[in-house]
């Protein structure tokens, strides 16, 4: 009896999780006739005193009829969403407003879990950016209101380096060349296998011009000559000493502690590392520039960040809607994402009055050029599958015409459903 | 389940058919004690058994992601055992399996030895030995993690290795989480041996001593013979933990270079791209072939039991 798989202990954590989760929708929404909004979103910036957390109770000054308090979900986003599927799975109305990452926007859309933003579509669209209200979108149907976005730079020494490289083969170039001379490390970003592994490799890929999805996302639109590029790049970098040793198993924070150290002369990450490089003394010279591309034309760089949902279960459609519309369209509450948090808004006009701040200003720039990963209901099978063929190829220990092959024809099994 | 100690005249003769005392109540002292047992063996059954048949039941059904689509026998199994995903991933099971256990079993052995002696420090000795296995294993595995990674690169600068990617090549990998796995579960089983150690009497040594038997011998035909039944459910323990091993895989390494375990596999299915048919039927294979390799050993030991005279569990 003492045997037990994998399964049994996953089970007793999905209960933990479950009752852990069920959250005070009964116990503490009932102060007389107005029933408290819950706001299910997880992250550095949802804990107490973070800026979610302001932006709440801007709105609950500005609405006290409706008011909204924050369920905290987990930091991790995974376990965030298994959170959100748990509730939302068993139809409980325990969460009203859901904080929806960027690729999960298709899957909860295929679930039924979210309230069709459609009917609020021309006020949203109006006065977001492109990159991120196309996240917000699937099967062309707006199902969750933009909020907050995300996107790489390109970290660079300025006392190793005069002028930011425009292309990547530039990059790699003087990476190597600094790298020798001053004993470090070239470039390093996220090569782990994992999701960031992904979102790096589709860095590469769009910016030789590449897609995913036609349009509509009816259609695969994979080029694999592209593809090869791209996994090429990678596997030279690897091989040449472009990318630092410890490439293939850094995540986020494994390439700020490298760049934070001043072990590598480059790196790619998101805006959040730069107020943490400025606070620290010890760390190097630095600035931030867009990323590279293969031509040396403008930039590419994968979207992120979180919109807010509204869920098919609330009891409270009309007023979640409303919070929903307004955290995605009331300047006051996008600008104290940029000032209060360092958290990217979506809003297009909040990022002319924020032109002083460098990080800011470099967003407004690239947020335009940024493209979402597919927000398809299959998105984490096919990361997963792309992570399974293309690390491999990018550490030499596979064929990468084939790696890429295989990456298309998961791809089309997508679409023929 | 050790029975019930009766009176010792008793004990001498085990119970058997003809204890069958009809109390007063018209049951016999049998039927009372399965009477007795009952309530446990149905809240275990409750416990343990469900899951499995429910695990089972899931596994015959096809979901595309988490929405059921319809009965589908045993095709998920068929899939499981075409994908080659499952067979890497069992690969590296059996393999982190056999050679953790193994080594182990032999440092674990070592220790035992080393602290059933008598000698100064003998306390702090045991203490030291065992603050590993104190440790939780997520939390060792960080720590390994940071210890192997070239950043920061711990191991590298102790050892001037440069930048010796552990984590990041086939192979070193794979070691890099067995050494984390021996080096958090060796105290435990060194704590199994030295309790079957200190079962052994002292005066079987002694006489040995006396017939001129060198410690090889006195190791060789005393302490490992009597100390089987203790290495049996040591080893027990640790291979059916170690084929369901998770969190040192999934910490250190994602999964990557071929250090996929059959649990990261099943949670894979389960949570991150939920495919419950699938899962389930995963789950249900590594039961089955934990369940097996579980019974090997039961039946061993049983045998031990039947034979040996320590109940020692």
């Amino acid at each position: 009896m003492r045997i037990r798989s994998a399964w049994l202990s996953l089970t007793a954590v999905a209960v933990l999780v479950a009752v852990a989760c069920t959250p005070g929708g009964d116990d503490g929404g009932d102060e007389g006739e107005t029933r408290q909004l819950v706001w299910a979103i997880g992250g550095a910036e949802a804990q107490p005193g973070g800026v979610h957390e302001q932006v709440a109770e801007l709105w609950n000054e500005q609405n006290p009829d409706t008011p909204i308090r924050i369920e905290l979900l987990p930091e991790e986003a995974d376990q965030q969403r298994e959170q959100q599927a748990l509730e939302l799975q068993a139809q409980g109305s325990g969460f009203d407003v859901l904080g929806v990452d960027v690729i999960w926007t298709g899957e909860y859309a295929e679930n039924e879990w979210l309230e069709s933003l459609e009917d609020v579509r021309g006020e949203i669209e109006g006065a977001t950016l492109p990159g991120p209200f196309e996240s917000a979108t699937w099967g062309d149907e707006l199902w969750v209101a933009p909020y907050n976005s995300n996107a790489g730079f390109l970290y660079y020494r300025t006392d190793l380096v005069d002028e930011p490289p425009t292309t990547w083969d530039e990059l790699c170039e003087e990476a190597i060349s600094v790298a020798e001379d001053e004993g470090i490390n070239g470039f390093i970003g996220q090569g782990a296998r994992y999701e960031g592994f992904v979102v790096n490799w589709l860095e590469y890929y769009w910016s030789a011009g590449g897609e995913l999805y036609n349009e509509d996302q009816t259609q695969v639109a994979f080029d694999t000559e592209l593809g090869v590029q791209a996994t090429e790049f990678m596997a030279d970098a690897m091989a040449d000493g472009c990318y630092a040793p410890g490439f293939n198993t850094a995540q986020e924070e494994e390439a700020r502690n490298e760049f934070q150290q001043g072990n590598v002369v480059f790196m790619r990450n998101w805006p959040y590392v730069h107020s943490l490089l400025e606070e620290d003394e010890e760390a190097p010279e630095f600035d931030i520039a867009p990323l590279p591309t293969f031509t040396g034309d403008g930039t590419i760089s994968a979207l992120g960040g979180f919109n807010n949902g509204v869920s098919a279960f609330s009891d409270n459609i009309d007023a979640a809607k409303e919070f929903v519309v307004w955290a995605a369209t009331n300047e006051e509450a996008q600008t104290m994402l940029a000032t209060e948090g360092s958290v990217p808004p979506t809003m297009a006009s909040v990022y002319d009055d924020l032109a002083d701040d460098p990080v800011m200003a470099l967003l407004g720039d690239v947020l335009g050029e940024a493209k979402p990963r597919p927000p398809a209901p299959e998105w984490n099978e096919i990361s997963v599958e792309m992570q399974r063929a293309l690390f491999p190829a990018v550490n030499g220990e596979a064929d990468i015409q084939s790696s890429v092959e295989a990456v298309r024809s998961h791809l089309e099994t997508t679409v023929e459903q | 389940m050790a029975d019930t100690p009766v009176a010792p005249a008793r004990s001498v003769e085990p119970a058997g058919p003809d204890q069958s005392s009809v109390r007063a109540g018209g049951f016999s002292e049998r039927t009372l004690a399965r009477l007795f047992i009952a309530p446990s063996i149905i809240l275990m059954a409750l416990v343990a058994l469900f899951p499995v048949v429910y695990a089972f039941i899931l596994s015959l059904n096809e979901y595309t992601r988490r929405q059921h689509v319809g009965f589908a026998g045993l095709q998920n199994y068929a899939d499981a055992l075409t994908d080659g995903r499952f067979w890497e991933s069992l690969r590296f099971t059996l393999v982190f399996t056999v050679t953790s256990v193994g080594a182990e079993f032999l440092i674990g052995l070592g220790f035992a030895l080393i602290m059933n002696q008598a000698f100064r420090g003998r306390g702090i000795t045991r203490a030291a030995i065992l603050i590993p296995w104190v440790i939780p294993t997520v939390i060792a595995a960080q720590m390994w993690f940071f210890m192997f990674n070239v950043t920061p690169g711990f191991i590298n600068n102790v050892f001037g290795l440069g930048n010796f990617n552990w984590l990041g090549q086939q192979g070193w990998a794979t070691f890099a989480v067995i050494f984390a796995d021996v080096w958090k579960t060796s105290p435990f089983v060194a704590l199994l041996l030295l309790a079957g150690l200190q079962t052994i009497p002292g005066d079987l040594y002694e006489s040995a001593m006396t017939d001129g038997a060198n410690a090889l011998q006195r190791l060789w035909y005393i302490t490992l013979p009597l100390l089987r039944p203790a290495i049996l459910v040591a080893l027990l323990f640790r291979t059916v933990e170690a084929l369901r091993v998770y969190d040192l895989p999934q910490v250190m390494t994602g999964g990557a270079f071929n250090t996929e375990s059959l649990s990261i596999l099943v949670q894979q299915y389960v949570v991150r791209t939920p495919n419950p048919g699938y899962g389930a039927a995963l789950s249900t294979l590594s039961f089955v072939i934990i369940l097996g390799v579980g019974l090997v050993f039961v039946s061993m030991l049983g045998r031990q039991l039947v034979i040996g005279r320590t109940t020692e569990r």
